[in-house]
């Protein structure tokens, strides 16, 4: 086999991503602010986020004001004027009553919250009491994960691909940022960065307990009546702790102190540079991603063919050169090449 | 593929990994000539490609005959592909939950993943915006036929709710099911016509057993090359073939599917099947009952959060970390699988028992045949003697893909020897009374068979490790000790009979106190399963895990308990 052809046995990260679509939640009752084609950019309000949402029966009729000239579900309606102000009587139309198409269902709320958008991009889908979605104008770094908020801010580097952010480490000198903390983070350094007004963080793994503790927060965070500003979480491996890879901490070094927007559906990092030429390293430059050696970098040298590991376990392999010591057998599965 | 007699390619493109053989004409019938697999991802010209150049180096004349020998060569072959995906989701909507129930356990069998409310007493604000879910990409309402006194009076809410949807979202296909699905009916009527997404009638969840529906709603979950689908026709053929009750159950990254096949003389066999997202290895909404039970299996002394940790490494990366404990953590998770899937489909229990049990999937590729054989024997407890395969090359799907039935035929009938790995049989009587020997077995030499491929049984202790020994005895005799689990070294093509005495009365697919029977051999060789049905183990996680790792120690080499 040509080096090419073995080389494509090796499993790809693709550093840039240029095809995704940032996802926003939007149930019935909050309001879209753009429309399909919309070019948003970011911090443009996207959606109106209605809070202590619930039902009320209103009457409908095509001719009174306030009403629709057809109401329609999803459509919006408000209290005809000349009666009582009540601004809680404003929402959307969710269903006709049973029996009859002059009583709806309306779903109204306390108050609205705007949404900003986070990515600057096109809008490509607005689905009414589903969901709103935006191509973004710049590539992407996909994650393994997400949690928290989508959320904007100046990209920073504060550990080494390597290193652990502790709580101390954080002050309010960081917020507006989005931190890249090396290999991994706990729940109360989370906590800490939110406090002090940190937009986001970008890490290499994030261990199940730490998660769930930061997810358990911000839970609280959101269901207070003046939530905190968007935080979010983007874990770019998995759970097991391990370093950033090389090439992706070089091409975050490169954008250091540029904007970048941080996505939970689906987990990603995107930059505003349109068209960032990321320095690739060489083809046959691997990872090894999980496994005894997992964050260890090094050269691909061949394929071993079917190789025994622990457990008996009979795995396709490939010759792998760490710091130019002797290759060793890793599984393919474990590695990652970069393109 | 008929048009070249030479030599095709099968791909199955999994989620996790995407699997690759060749089959070439060789002597006068199609045989398997290479199989492999790779990380989803990879291009399946370069899996391919690497079998080509492996046959090329370990037979070269071979290759030569089936004009392989050139680089490259493999990238124009004929092709049968199938392809999973994950499972698109559905929202299920009914008047009650008595309703629901039969018609979300439709909609999960026909593969899709499935959010279920019931109207009655639920939030209609929570109602609508699981209706209006951005994921779902179709919603099944649904009434009894006719309806039921207790939904008579929701349904026009019910109807109302599901139209307001689909005016919202006119792309998206709308199932009514059972009372609501009267051929112009008032429910029908409150949809317009001409929106982009179809509305559809379907029977009742209670008709036919709940089959005409979920054959609908596979329909409508779309792809003519679904591997799970092509898998479920792929056993139908395999029954005719082997001229055996088959059962295929495999285990997936994006769901599972229990597949079961019967076959009579002259008659085409089609598959019952179920295709359930949650018997997926690790299921969508995964909780800390699914970790539980993964725990409950598992044989390494792992934390809590390690394990945790350990299963959402496996989640992002399902190809990674497979040798050491990444391999009994996997077979852990598809045990756990396995009983899901089987809990998800109780309907199969009531069909004839299989002579054969096929274990699929990605999962098991990482553990040695005789493990695999143990898993199924731990988890599908049905009482029996049947034979244990597995489709270690991910050929049968591939081959399912082939529409016609008789080509389709002839092709598995030509590969039969090559489709599956004899994990061996398993012997697993119900009905035993602890505390004393249950009887005797004896094993001799099937008619036609040499004593020379007839070793020996020997005997285990109760709940102990299982035991085995060789030797060239041409009939031997084993004790049957309840709860124990007992080993015979029977090797892949040897037959023998086995004479079965038991001191009451048991269940063994029949029940009976003196029953005699062939049985295959495998890489497991012969499994005398003397434990309980259901299996019961200890509460005790270390006790758990120790006597696991024991049964596990004698089948899984390189595996210390």
């Amino acid at each position: 086999m040509s080096d090419r052809t073995w080389l494509a046995q090796v499993p790809v990260r693709r550093l840039l991503e240029r095809d995704l679509e940032a996802r926003f939640p939007l149930p019935p009752g909050d309001r879209p602010l753009v429309e399909v084609g919309t070019t948003v950019s970011a911090g443009d309000p996207l959606l109106e986020h209605l809070r202590d949402r619930r039902i009320e029966q209103v009457e409908v009729r095509p001719g009174l004001e306030g009403a629709a000239a057809a109401p329609a579900p999803g459509s919006r309606w408000s209290l005809p004027a000349g009666r009582r102000q009540d601004p809680a009587r404003e929402g959307e139309l969710l269903s006709p009553m049973p029996g009859g198409r002059d009583r709806w269902r309306l779903v109204t709320g306390g108050h609205r919250v705007a949404l900003a958008s986070p990515v600057a991009g096109e809008v490509t889908e607005v689905r009414p009491g589903a969901e709103i979605r935006v191509r973004p104008a710049g590539p992407a770094v996909r994650g393994g994960f997400a949690a928290g908020s989508a959320a904007r801010g100046r990209l920073e580097l504060a550990t080494d691909p390597f290193g652990e952010l502790r709580p101390g480490g954080i002050d309010v000198g960081r917020a507006g940022s989005i931190l890249v903390v090396g290999a991994r983070i706990d729940a109360e350094a989370l906590t800490r960065a939110r406090a002090m007004g940190v937009c986001g963080i970008v890490v290499a793994s994030l261990p199940g307990k730490e998660l769930r503790d930061f997810q358990a927060s911000e839970r609280r965070q959101r269901a207070a009546l003046h939530p905190a500003p968007p935080f979010g979480v983007l874990v770019l491996d998995g759970a097991l702790r391990r370093p950033i890879p090389g090439p992706l901490t070089r091409l975050l070094e490169d954008h250091a102190g540029q904007p970048v927007s941080l996505l939970v559906d689906p987990p990603a990092l995107v930059f505003e540079d349109a068209d960032p030429e990321p320095a690739l390293p060489e083809p046959a430059w691997v990872r090894i991603r999980s496994g005894p050696n997992a964050g260890a970098e090094g050269r691909v040298l061949g394929l071993a063919g079917p190789r025994r590991f622990a457990a008996n376990v009979v795995l396709e392999a490939a010759w792998v050169s760490i710091d130019g010591e002797p290759p060793v057998d890793v599984p393919l599965g474990d590695l990652e090449r970069f393109a | 593929m008929s048009s070249d007699p030479r030599v095709f390619a099968t791909v199955d493109l999994g989620t996790a990994t995407v699997a690759a053989t060749l089959v070439g004409r060789a002597g006068g019938r199609w045989r398997l000539v290479a199989a492999g697999a790779s990380p989803a991802g990879i291009e399946p010209d370069a899996l391919l490609e690497r079998l080509r150049s492996r046959l090329a180096g370990a037979d070269p004349a071979l290759a030569r005959e089936l004009r392989l020998e050139a680089d490259g060569s493999a990238a124009d072959l004929a092709r049968l592909t199938c392809a999973t995906a994950p499972a698109p989701e559905m929202t299920v909507v009914a008047a009650s939950g008595r309703v629901l129930r039969p018609l979300v356990a439709a909609a999960e069998a026909a593969g899709w993943r499935v959010r279920g409310v019931a109207l009655d007493g639920a939030d209609i604000l929570g109602v609508a915006t699981a209706l209006a879910h951005p994921r779902a990409s179709a919603v099944l309402a649904g009434a009894s036929d006719p309806p039921g006194a207790d939904e008579r009076s929701l349904l026009p809410e019910l109807a109302t709710l599901v139209a307001a949807t689909a005016e919202r979202r006119p792309g998206l296909v709308t199932v009514l099911a059972g009372g609501l699905a009267e051929p112009g009916g008032r429910a029908e009527g409150l949809f317009h016509p001409d929106r982009p997404g179809a509305t559809v009638l379907a029977p009742a969840a209670a008709a036919g057993g709940g089959e005409p529906l979920r054959e609908l709603l596979d329909g409508i979950r779309g792809r003519d090359d679904d591997g799970r689908r092509a898998l479920a026709r792929a056993t139908g053929t395999l029954a005719e073939v082997l001229e055996r009750r088959v059962e295929v159950l495999e285990i997936g990254r994006s769901g599972g599917l229990r597949a079961a096949a019967g076959w009579s003389p002259g008659q085409p066999s089609r598959a019952r099947w179920a295709a359930p997202v949650a018997a997926a290895l690790l299921p969508p909404g995964f909780t800390d009952r699914h970790l539980d039970t993964i725990i409950g299996w598992l044989t390494l002394p792992l934390d809590r959060l390690r394990v945790r940790d350990r299963l959402r490494e496996l989640a992002v990366a399902p190809w990674g970390d497979a040798a050491g404990d990444g391999a009994l953590l996997r077979v852990a998770a598809a045990r756990a699988a396995l009983e899901r899937l089987l809990a998800a489909t109780p309907a199969f229990d009531r069909l004839p028992a299989p002579e054969l049990v096929v274990a699929a999937g990605g999962p098991w590729a990482v553990a040695p045949a005789p493990a695999v054989a143990l898993a199924l024997a731990d988890v599908f407890r049905r009482p029996g003697v049947r034979a244990l395969g597995q489709d270690h090359a991910r050929l049968l799907a591939p081959l399912g893909t082939i529409d016609d039935d008789d080509e389709r035929r002839r092709v598995m009938a030509d590969l039969r020897d090559d489709l599956l790995v004899p994990l061996g049989s398993v012997v697993l009587p119900s009905g035993l009374r602890p505390g004393r020997p249950a009887g005797r077995m004896t094993i001799g030499p099937a008619a036609g068979a040499t004593p020379a491929a007839m070793p020996a049984a020997a005997e285990g202790g109760a709940a102990g490790p299982p035991s085995a020994a060789r030797g060239p005895a041409p009939v031997s005799e084993l004790e049957l000790v309840p709860g124990s689990l007992e080993l015979v070294d029977l090797p892949p093509g040897s037959r023998a009979v086995l004479e079965l005495h038991f001191r009451d009365t048991v269940d063994l697919g029949v029940r009976a106190r003196h029953v005699a029977v062939e049985v295959t051999g495998g890489l497991g060789g012969l499994l005398v399963d003397l434990r309980d049905v259901p299996l019961r183990l200890p509460e005790r996680l270390e006790r758990r895990r120790d006597l696991l790792s024991a049964w596990q120690a004698a089948l899984w080499p390189g595996v210390e308990a």
